[in-house]
């Protein structure tokens, strides 16, 4: 199935006009084709921030095939036909790679106009398969983790580390991320069904729904609480749901995505216990590793403000990863920097590993963070890796 | 309103229109200036456009064409009718999904939508093939609609619309196996030279135009500025709606068509609340109930856009440069919409029409 | 069964406040103001400080219960009386379409003037947190926020309808609401009618802001935009301009909403809002004037 896709993406490729990379040869030229306003800026502006880093790391130390990185950006207004205005236009400034936007929806059509002109194109932090191959084309990748990785990850852990054994699912329909979560959870759920795990329940809701009294209340009517909720969900619906689940008197432990990460909100919950986030990186400044910690003061000094989610790490990984992979061609030629980057296993980041491959652009499996709150208070308390990776069917599900 | 329709109505609608204009091809004659104008005027910015080379702004224009189609579409309904329709928009998503299912290579649309029917898996047309189709799948659509909906008037049929924009929405959010849900249907191929949006807007001046001096589209201004009398003398008004609610429901599609080959990718919620509302603004800012009106709405605001635009992006005056801040554009839009509409509540050009003499009220 | 009720009273709560704030300002001036759901968002954002970091900055959130509501309140009634002053006083003779349009062009400077300010991101607010705790009643357990809610949706309901039947403005209002030129010229000032309707509205707004805000925590550019359009087709079926009408179809669509969600099998759970606007499709097609037709705002033919 993979292989035919590949083959589709292919096609679809070489039929589309090649227009020649008009670049200069005395520079690199990294473009970005983001939301600088409108509602998408508060996802990719802290992501793109995190790539400024490492485009600065490497300047300073040389530049990259001794050349020096220039940026240039163009502004998506966070609106998908802008956004395909905005990739032509970085690429008319002749970009070597070009950055689109956080959201699949919103970064494809720049990411297409790359594909288009044979450019590799990357997503800041897109989780959602199409972010790559399979929705874009064979020179379009992503910086960050499949979002089913997530759910099946919170699902195994907190079976096998919290004994939790009844689980609840509720899915907020609004986006592909949301229900890509729910996708990693509905695999992992028979393995673990055969360890003992029961589904007790499910239902869905709608982000912007005012109420999810009748949600709740269904919950409520069950013969025992629930040992855990996956709840798949994101912003601004994310906090109205904890809210009301705990206020109507729930306890049981709430299974997120990464979405929800950051003590940004935590405010409107106070003292949330029992509430828990894969992350790939802490920006509590507990991260088990230094070099994590060392980041988020270099980002503190840089823009004024410590990360405000894990959102921000994929940025600084995207940028780490294909410079190497042009380093190692010795070229900024699109074909070769793909062969290069599709021959990373396990490249170590400063947030995890990463694995490209012909079939995928992105991550089926990856270490995560668990990062707990308790009494309104967010730190990690373990990591988790699944025993197995998505395979393909869950993830196109 | 329908205890009327059964009297000898070819007869009593001639009369009616017997007193407004001479015969049929005199007043085609006299009319067709507008309509060639309005395509020279868009045919003018296409080739300046060519002309610069620039793919950014080649991109501009084919959204601005797009938009053309869609004002245009809006007009048809909402011009001739008087009748605010906030649910157009949910006949856009439908072109532009048949556009995606028509056009998706069948290996790539048999992983991603496995929910369709066998003949539609695979089928592979070419983009304007797929958008003719995609034109009457709409038209289809809105005939079903229509027929329900066009009993209303006034407030409760602009509701109604927007509850029917509501359902679509719902429906394509939801199907997965047939419209993939919320996420982005992807694969439509993306045509970037800007002709085929040309003659898309130009081909939807004409059929507006066509629609208007037709017996239906006579009739149905008739029933909109006297529609006592239209009644009266036999004007069946929810059948004579209908006619100009399934053609512009048809218009719609294919601007949708051509929106999904132009961006490459859809979304249901790219059909929704928010593009409902700008292109109304184009329509209702240019003149509700004048086809130059929508056309030069959207131009000029699309123009003024652009321009706030580039202010922000920043402008050299000699030595400093200048730049909005970011955001300040949308505001000054709303602003501007707000002085245009207060100083000319009509919108532009009000009922009026552009021609080689000077403006004439209604054709 | 008793907890479904109470869902559908709450829910309803808030769409029949909207409704109520859209119909008033309907009766006087028959504009649909579909900037109504940005003053909710204004009301919201007001207490907060301007500041376009994650970490939202409690400014007048902060504020003990018995001057933050009256606070919210102001915040609406103001920002209302000022639209009416700087732009809807300019279209008294508009077509409707042409208000609507313009008032949505309202909207869209408020939502972008606040994005400025606070950025896109939605942010986080413990408003009235003694709210968010169970309580026990006939056996159902539900949040105290809730009760409160409908509570004080019927208190503001009772105190409105005692407000308009009792005072002379009150009276002047329904005049006007009923028919507007005539009242002119029995005497009944306009502006002031007007502007106390849209004082009226906008306190409404206020109302929903901090209920909404305390339920879900959050501070969204978007949040009053769900609400407005509920409220907006609750106006249309309850009866255009008829106040009576629009806080009974506000309550039947939050109940509606409810009762599919609770009785829909969870395959077709996904698409209750399609069934619910079915609904209100049908009820347009057999009472297209709307359930209590408001006597003055029929079409003559």
């Amino acid at each position: 199935m993979a292989y035919k896709i590949r083959i589709v993406a292919t096609a679809l490729a070489s039929v589309s006009l090649a227009f020649p990379a008009l670049a200069d040869d005395e520079k690199v030229v990294v473009g970005f084709a983001t939301a600088e306003s409108g509602f998408m800026e508060a996802y990719d502006k802290p992501a793109q921030e995190a790539a400024m880093i490492r485009i600065e790391e490497i300047n300073a130390a040389g530049g990259l095939l001794g050349k020096q990185i220039e940026v240039v950006k163009a502004d998506t207004k966070s609106d998908r036909a802008e956004g395909a205005k905005a990739g032509l236009s970085v690429l008319d400034q002749g970009a070597d790679l070009v950055v689109v936007s956080c959201d699949y929806d919103f970064g494809s059509p720049a990411a297409l106009a790359a594909e288009d002109a044979g450019q590799v194109s990357f997503f800041l932090c897109a989780e959602s398969v199409k972010a790559g191959i399979q929705g874009v084309g064979p020179h379009s990748f992503s910086a960050s983790v499949l979002a089913p990785v997530q759910g099946a990850t919170m699902a195994e852990w907190a079976f096998k580390e919290k004994g939790a054994k009844d689980f609840y699912r509720l899915l907020d329909t609004w986006t592909v991320y949301n229900k890509g979560i729910c996708d990693g959870f509905d695999w992992m759920m028979p393995k673990l069904e055969a360890q003992g795990a029961k589904l007790v329940g499910e239902d869905t809701f709608k982000n912007e729904d005012a109420s999810i009294a009748a949600q709740i209340t269904r919950i409520k009517s069950l013969p025992k609480e629930p040992d855990a909720i996956m709840l798949c969900t994101m912003m601004p619906g994310a906090v109205s749901a904890i809210k009301q689940l705990r206020a109507a008197g729930i306890n049981s432990m709430i299974l997120n995505g990464s979405g929800v990460d950051g003590s940004y909100w935590l405010s409107a919950v106070p003292d949330l216990t029992n509430f828990y986030v894969p992350v790939q990186g802490s920006i509590y400044g507990d991260d088990p590793s230094a070099d994590v910690n060392k980041f988020n003061t270099v980002y503190k000094e840089k823009t004024g403000a410590e990360p405000s989610s894990q959102y921000v790490y994929p940025g600084y990984v995207m940028i780490d990863v294909w410079a190497k992979a042009v380093e190692r061609a010795g070229t900024t030629d699109a074909d070769a920097v793909v062969a290069e980057l599709e021959k990373m296993k396990d490249e170590p980041t400063l947030f995890g590993t990463r694995t490209f491959t012909p079939e995928l652009h992105h991550q089926n499996r990856a270490r995560y963070l668990i990062v707990e709150t308790k009494a309104g208070k967010p730190g990690v308390v373990g990591e988790w890796t699944i025993s197995e990776p998505v395979p393909m069917e869950a993830i196109l599900k | 309103m329908s205890a009327v329709s059964s009297a000898p109505e070819t007869q009593l609608t001639g009369d009616v229109i017997a007193a407004r204009k001479p015969a049929r091809f005199t007043l085609a004659r006299k009319t067709i200036v507008t309509p060639v104008l309005l395509s020279l005027l868009l045919i003018a910015i296409t080739l300046i456009t060519v002309m610069t080379g620039s793919r950014p702004f080649n991109q501009t224009v084919i959204d601005v064409l797009v938009r053309v189609i869609f004002v245009v579409g809006l007009y048809i309904f909402i011009g001739n009718s008087g009748v605010l329709s906030f649910g157009h928009i949910g006949f856009t998503c439908l072109g532009a999904y048949a556009a995606a299912w028509l056009t998706i290579n069948p290996i790539m649309k048999s992983s991603a939508l496995p929910g369709l029917p066998d003949w539609l898996l695979q089928t592979r047309l070419i983009y304007w093939q797929a958008a003719i189709l995609a034109a009457l799948f709409a038209g289809v659509a809105a005939l079903i609609f229509g027929k329900v909906l066009m009993r209303l008037s006034g407030i409760a049929a602009s509701i109604a619309t927007f509850a029917v924009l509501a359902m679509i929405n719902t429906i394509y959010s939801n199907w997965d196996s047939v419209t993939g849900g919320t996420s982005s249907v992807v694969g439509i191929p993306i045509i970037r030279t800007i002709w085929p949006y040309l003659i898309g807007a130009v081909a939807a001046i004409f059929i507006a135009w066509a629609h208007a001096i037709s017996r239906s589209g006579l009739a149905l201004r008739a029933a909109r500025d006297e529609p006592t009398a239209a009644a009266a003398s036999g004007v069946d008004i929810p059948k004579e709606r209908l006619v100009a609610f399934v053609v512009s429901g048809a218009v719609m599609g294919l601007g949708g068509a051509l929106m999904a080959h132009s961006i490459g990718v859809v979304t249901p919620d790219t059909f929704y609340l928010s593009l409902t509302f700008i292109t109304l603004s184009m329509l209702v800012v240019g003149g509700m109930g004048s086809l130059s009106g929508g056309v030069i709405g959207v131009v000029l605001l699309s123009a003024l856009i652009q321009a706030l635009r580039w202010m922000e992006g920043g402008v050299s005056l000699g030595d400093a440069t200048f730049a909005l801040p970011k955001g300040i554009q949308e505001i000054a839009l709303g602003v501007i919409m707000i002085v245009i509409l207060a100083l000319r509540p009509s919108g532009l050009m009000g009922n009026r029409e552009i021609t080689l003499t000077r403006s004439k009220r209604n054709m | 069964m008793l907890q479904t009720l109470f869902d559908a009273l709450s829910l309803g709560s808030l769409y029949a406040l909207g409704a109520l704030g859209i119909a008033l300002i309907f009766g006087v001036m028959r504009l649909v103001n579909f900037a109504h759901g940005d003053v909710i968002a204004f009301c919201v954002f007001a207490l907060l400080w301007p500041s376009t970091d994650a970490m939202a900055i409690v400014f007048a959130g902060q504020l003990p219960w018995y001057l933050l509501v009256p606070f919210v309140l102001l915040c609406g009634a103001g920002l209302s009386v000022l639209c009416e002053i700087v732009v809807f006083r300019r279209f008294r003779n508009a077509n409707p379409a042409t208000m609507m349009i313009a008032s949505f062009a309202l909207g869209f400077v408020i939502r972008y003037f606040l994005l400025m300010l606070y950025s896109s991101r939605p942010k986080s607010i413990s408003l009235l947190p003694a709210l968010s705790q169970p309580v026990e009643i006939f056996g159902a357990r539900l949040p105290l926020l809730q009760l409160i809610t409908i509570v004080a949706t019927m208190a503001i309901l009772i105190g409105l309808t005692l407000f308009l039947r009792q005072t002379r403005f009150g009276l002047e209002m329904r005049a006007a609401a009923e028919n507007f030129s005539m009242a002119r010229m029995l005497g009944v000032r306009a502006n002031r009618v007007i502007m106390g309707a849209f004082a009226l509205s906008g306190a409404l707004a206020g109302a929903i802001a901090l209920i909404f805000g305390s339920q879900t925590g959050t501070v969204d550019i978007q949040m009053g935009a769900s609400i407005m359009l509920m409220a907006f087709i609750a106006t249309v079926i309850g009866g255009l301009g008829s106040l009576g009408g629009a806080v009974l179809a506000g309550f039947l669509l939050g109940a509606a909403s409810v009762v599919m969600q609770v009785a829909l099998p969870v395959d077709a759970r996904p698409f209750r809002d399609a069934f619910v606007y079915g609904a209100v499709i049908l009820v347009l097609l057999f009472r297209p004037q709307g359930l209590i037709a408001a006597r003055g705002t029929k079409e003559r033919v």
